[in-house]
């Protein structure tokens, strides 16, 4: 049940694809909620579970942002590559690692995707064109830039794509990389999840400019904005964007502004957050609400697909939870290649 | 022992002395040796800084800083010379730069491992290096001692080299000892079964390295036990009879012969005795033995068979009232029920001192011995 | 023999490696027309076009990371970075990234990448242009880190780096580009991880790097006038250090001296000394002495950064001090 999903997820992508490019098909809308349904129950159960004490670490969840992480990645072809941020589980689920590795990886696990070497901010899917999540803010930027360097030499038709948050536009490797990817017009899309807050600090007291695609025209750099919590606008815009950047016209800004539904962290109590603000955007602009009432699914309906993506990350949670710890002495290993 | 002779002082007036430092050093009957010092403060005042001091004499003043001392009054202190004691000190006390340190020898890692494996005291050595820290150069090839002054030498000519006070001290002793009434008495013993039972135990327990010496000892002590008669010394006014057998082993060390002992020898196993004998040889060749293992010794063991000495007469160390000088092992043809065998015999006099013990007595005594050698599961 | 001067010999390494593959490029700042600020690629954009010699902007971040990011998709970029001081700027790619991708994604990711860079104070650079500071890069699991001292050393590593799967921090030493010496017809890559004995001798060990290797030999000489027999060696690779050859050597001498430019305090010879001790505790007849910059930044005056930085004179002194005739 659990691979039949995820593999159907896959082809249903490849034949959006090959039937519409530039937008969603309207078949696959009850698909791509369901992915994103399976990030949101995917990241629900992390909480659960983090609370449980059953995780170790810190972790970040991406509830609310869902529809930027399917958007996008749906648009992706085949050898692109994706960077993440430290708030990666979205995005890895998107790029296609399977729940159960995911999970593995966060219980720290042989099985996970990082072999246990990683955890939340460090999941790795090289198979699968995820070069990972960073730990430090913007500290993937620069390897995107190499990255569509390296594909630009070689003449490959492949983009390279950052995912990074309002908060990363400030740091000195996002004005280099971009810079320097624009400079050298290599084919990379830098998409900026724009959630207004940075931890807890609101973008109004981390930016003199409440534009930040601006930042982008600073630096030459064609920018594209869209309503990132409208799952279709996100993948029509990406899609241009990954056209612009693969035809060899230069690297793209992805302006998608977002909303970060939960805390920077699990068991951030939010103590410097509006609280009837947050309630109101849980109400207004909850991608995955949305997209339900465009599709017009009845409450059993929903409740079908519901129930399959429950099973799915429950049967991650126990997949993990079977899985093989490391031996103490495996840190040596992996060090030098 | 009523008096010793201050050589020099390794504190000067003024300095902090911790309990257990050496603080002087003192030539006694024996040996020089380092005093420690018995508490701990700074040193106020050096009452005697060098020469000959009688027992009971107060020395030096150790007390609190800023302490004043009255000549006369006891403060706490410095031990009295009043002990016997065997250890030494390097005999240079006029060298520039000393190799210790608060004791502790100053030596490059290399030349401690140079002079381990070659059974080299790093205390006789003179450093060349730094702050007279011994280097390997050191070790390999040691600057002459120049203990003493010695006449240059010409080819041809005679040396004179003026008496140490160990040696006029050992000179005194046995010049006495000799003056003594005594008698000797000779036997030899098969050491087939202690060979073999040596040899087991060095089998089973390799760390405690089991010797001869250690089986004597033993089996002395065990001989000491029923023959009281022998645990004796005599003295002018009474003949003193001792409770424990306290077994001292003649062990010649760089600066002389001295005698350790190894105290209640008969309630002692085998391992313990070969234990504290390899402790108490290790020091004294270290220069590190204490006055109480020197003393209360109440029969002597020398034994000279490592040097291939067949047999030969040891001179009484008094106040003791006899002593077992012990030869090597060799294979002797031995008739034995008219058949004969080639047996390793060892032979062992006892002198004693006549005055103490009677012929018979010292007779029995050593039978015992060679009857417990031959058969070693009956003093064990 | 032919010979190459030290600055040549890593051109040659470059470009003949860019010559024989698609997939080396180099990056840096004013590397092209200019040639580096060294001169080091002098030459180079004239024969390997823009695409494969890059000028890149000021943006130390920017030009390491974008090197990580090329070397991660399979290609072996040689970043320069144009002083040693400026790996300060470009760290948190070197250490928070290269250094640990593979170990972070549980083997999956390789990171070809070769962080060129070159320091060396004697002609007053100032505090901020003439920085040693391997001792900080030798500290992080995951990187290799090299600092070759002559021509064909530096030509038969650098190969070693840009083909190793490792991110190497490949330091060169600024006064050294000029010295000359014979180097193979043809390159012979050099194992990373073995040290150069350049003098055998028979009393101290002295294990020097850099510009100090050169200074040390001349020590040595002099001292031989005194009756002082000296091996120098250099460990080449600062991590992972030849631990062998420099305690088989210090067990045959019985002293050792560790000379280096950067900073004594805390600097890479702490580690050096720390190891002999520990594997050669028996044999060492002497402590063992460290020849580095005193504690301090690098001043401009140049009577001043002479007193501050380590000369020939300073290691002799130390090997004298460990025979025992020293101050």
């Amino acid at each position: 049940m659990v691979d039949e999903c995820h593999r159907t997820n896959h082809k249903l992508r490849a034949v959006a694809k090959v039937e519409t490019k530039t937008s969603l098909a309207k078949g696959d809308l009850r698909d791509v909620l369901r992915e994103m349904l399976l990030i949101r129950r995917f990241e629900e159960k992390v909480e659960e579970r983090f609370r449980a004490g059953e995780l170790p670490g810190f972790l970040h969840v991406a509830i609310g942002q869902e529809a930027c992480a399917v958007g996008v990645c749906r648009a992706l072809e085949d050898g692109d590559i994706i960077a993440s941020t430290h708030r990666a589980h979205g995005h890895t689920l998107a790029k296609g690692t399977h729940p159960n590795e995911l999970m593995a990886e966060l219980y720290g696990k042989t099985e996970g995707c990082s072999h246990g070497y990683g955890g939340s901010m460090h999941l790795y899917d090289v198979e699968r064109g995820n070069m990972g999540a960073n730990a430090v803010i913007g500290g993937g930027l620069p390897h995107i830039t190499g990255a569509a360097l390296a594909f630009q030499m070689r003449g490959e038709p492949r983009v390279a794509l950052a995912f990074f948050g309002d908060g990363a536009t400030n740091i000195g490797t996002f004005h280099e990389s971009l810079n320097l990817a624009q400079l050298w017009k290599v084919p990379a899309v830098f998409v900026l999840e724009d959630n207004k807050w940075a931890e807890s600090t609101p973008e109004s007291q981390h930016s003199p400019i409440r534009d930040l695609s601006e930042r982008a025209k600073a630096f030459g750099m064609k920018a594209l904005k869209a309503d990132g919590q409208d799952v279709e606008a996100v993948y029509k815009t990406a899609r241009q964007a990954l056209d612009h950047a693969r035809s060899g016209k230069g690297p793209v800004f992805v302006h998608l502004d977002c909303v970060r539904l939960h805390g920077h962290y699990i068991g951030d109590p939010q103590v410097y957050r509006d609280k009837d603000e947050a309630r109101k955007l849980a109400e207004t602009r909850d991608p995955i609400t949305l997209l339900r009432g465009k599709l017009e699914l009845s409450d059993e309906e929903f409740e079908e697909l519901d129930v399959e993506v429950t099973e799915i990350v429950e049967a991650s949670v126990e997949f993990a939870k079977n899985g093989t710890d490391p031996a103490p002495e495996d840190a040596l290993k992996n060090i030098y290649a | 022992m009523e008096s010793g002779t201050i050589v020099r002082w390794l504190k000067s007036e003024g300095e902090p002395v911790a309990k257990g430092e050496p603080l002087y050093e003192l030539d006694t009957d024996k040996v020089t040796q380092e005093v420690e010092a018995e508490a701990s403060g700074v040193l106020l005042k050096i009452a005697v800084a060098e020469g000959e001091v009688e027992v009971g004499r107060t020395i030096a003043f150790i007390g609190k800083e800023g302490e004043t001392v009255a000549v006369e009054a006891p403060a706490p202190q410095p031990k009295g010379p009043d002990t016997e004691t065997v250890s030494d000190t390097v005999p240079e006390p006029k060298r520039v730069s000393e190799p210790t340190t608060n004791g502790r020898i100053k030596a490059s890692p290399l030349a401690r491992r140079l002079a381990r494996e070659r059974g080299i005291d790093l205390a006789s050595l003179r450093g060349s290096g730094p702050e007279g820290r011994i280097v390997a150069q050191d070790v390999e090839s040691p600057a002459p001692a120049a203990a003493r002054p010695a006449s240059p030498v010409a080819s041809g000519e005679v040396q004179s080299q003026p008496l140490s006070n160990i040696r006029r001290t050992i000179a005194r002793r046995l010049t006495e000892a000799w003056t003594v009434p005594a008698f000797m008495l000779t036997v030899s013993a098969d050491m087939t079964r202690a060979n073999e039972l040596v040899a087991r135990r060095r089998e089973l327990e390799p760390d405690v390295r089991v010797t001869v010496t250690d089986l004597l000892t033993r089996v002395c002590a065990q001989a000491l036990v029923r023959h009281p008669g022998m645990n004796v010394q005599y003295t002018e006014d009474a003949l003193l009879s001792f409770p424990n057998a306290n077994v001292g082993i003649a062990v010649a060390a760089p600066q002389g012969l001295v005698v350790p002992v190894v105290h209640n020898a008969e309630q002692l196993s085998l391992s313990q005795i070969a234990q504290a004998r390899g402790d108490l040889v290790g020091r004294a060749r270290d220069a590190k033995l204490r006055a109480e293992d020197l003393e209360g010794g109440t029969f002597t063991i020398s034994n000279l068979g490592m040097f291939e000495v067949d047999q030969f007469v040891a001179v009484l160390n008094r106040p003791q009232a006899s002593i077992l000088a012990v030869g090597a092992t060799r294979d002797q043809v031995v008739p034995v029920d008219g058949d004969l065998h080639v047996l390793p015999m060892m032979t062992m006099t006892l002198t004693c001192d006549h005055r103490a013990v009677d012929g018979a007595t010292g007779a029995e005594f050593l039978k015992t011995i060679k009857t417990f050698l031959e058969d070693p599961g009956l003093a064990l | 023999m032919p010979e190459l001067s030290y600055r040549e010999a890593v051109r040659d390494a470059l470009a003949t490696a860019m010559r024989q593959d698609d997939g080396v490029f180099i990056m840096g700042e004013d590397i092209a027309e200019m040639g580096g600020s060294m001169g080091v690629t002098s030459g180079m954009l004239e024969e390997f076009g823009r695409e494969r010699v890059r000028n890149t902007p000021i943006s130390e971040m920017a030009l390491a990371g974008a090197a990580i990011g090329a070397a991660l998709q399979g290609m072996r970029p040689v970043a320069e970075i144009m002083y040693e001081d400026f790996m300060t700027l470009a760290a948190e790619q070197v250490v928070n990234q290269a250094a640990k991708l593979r170990y972070m994604s549980g083997g999956q990711l390789t990171v070809p990448v070769v962080f060129r860079t070159q320091g060396g104070a004697g002609w007053s650079p100032g505090a901020q242009h003439a920085q040693q500071l391997e001792a900080w890069f030798v500290h992080i699991p995951g990187l290799k880190v090299v600092f070759a001292s002559t021509p064909e050393d530096v030509r038969g590593l650098l190969w070693s780096a840009i083909y190793d799967d490792n991110p190497v921090v490949f330091f060169e030493h600024r006064t050294l580009y000029g010295i000359k010496g014979d180097v193979p017809e043809k390159i012979e890559p050099i194992p990373i991880g073995k040290a150069r004995v350049h003098r055998r001798g028979e009393d101290v060990t002295v294990i020097a790097t850099g510009r100090l290797v050169h200074e040390s030999l001349a020590a040595a000489e002099e001292a031989e006038k005194q009756g002082v027999s000296v091996e120098v060696v250099d460990p080449r690779t600062l991590q992972p250090l030849d631990e062998e050859t420099l305690v088989a050597s210090v067990k045959k001498t019985n002293r050792a001296v560790v000379a280096h430019e950067a900073v004594t305090r805390m600097g890479f010879g702490a580690e050096v000394a720390s190891v002999l001790q520990y594997q050669a505790f028996d044999w060492l007849d002497a402590p063992i002495e460290r020849v580095g910059a005193k504690f301090s930044p690098l001043p401009f005056a140049p009577v001043m950064e002479q007193f501050v930085v380590p000369h020939m004179e300073d290691v002799l002194e130390a090997i004298m001090r460990t025979v025992g005739r020293g101050n």
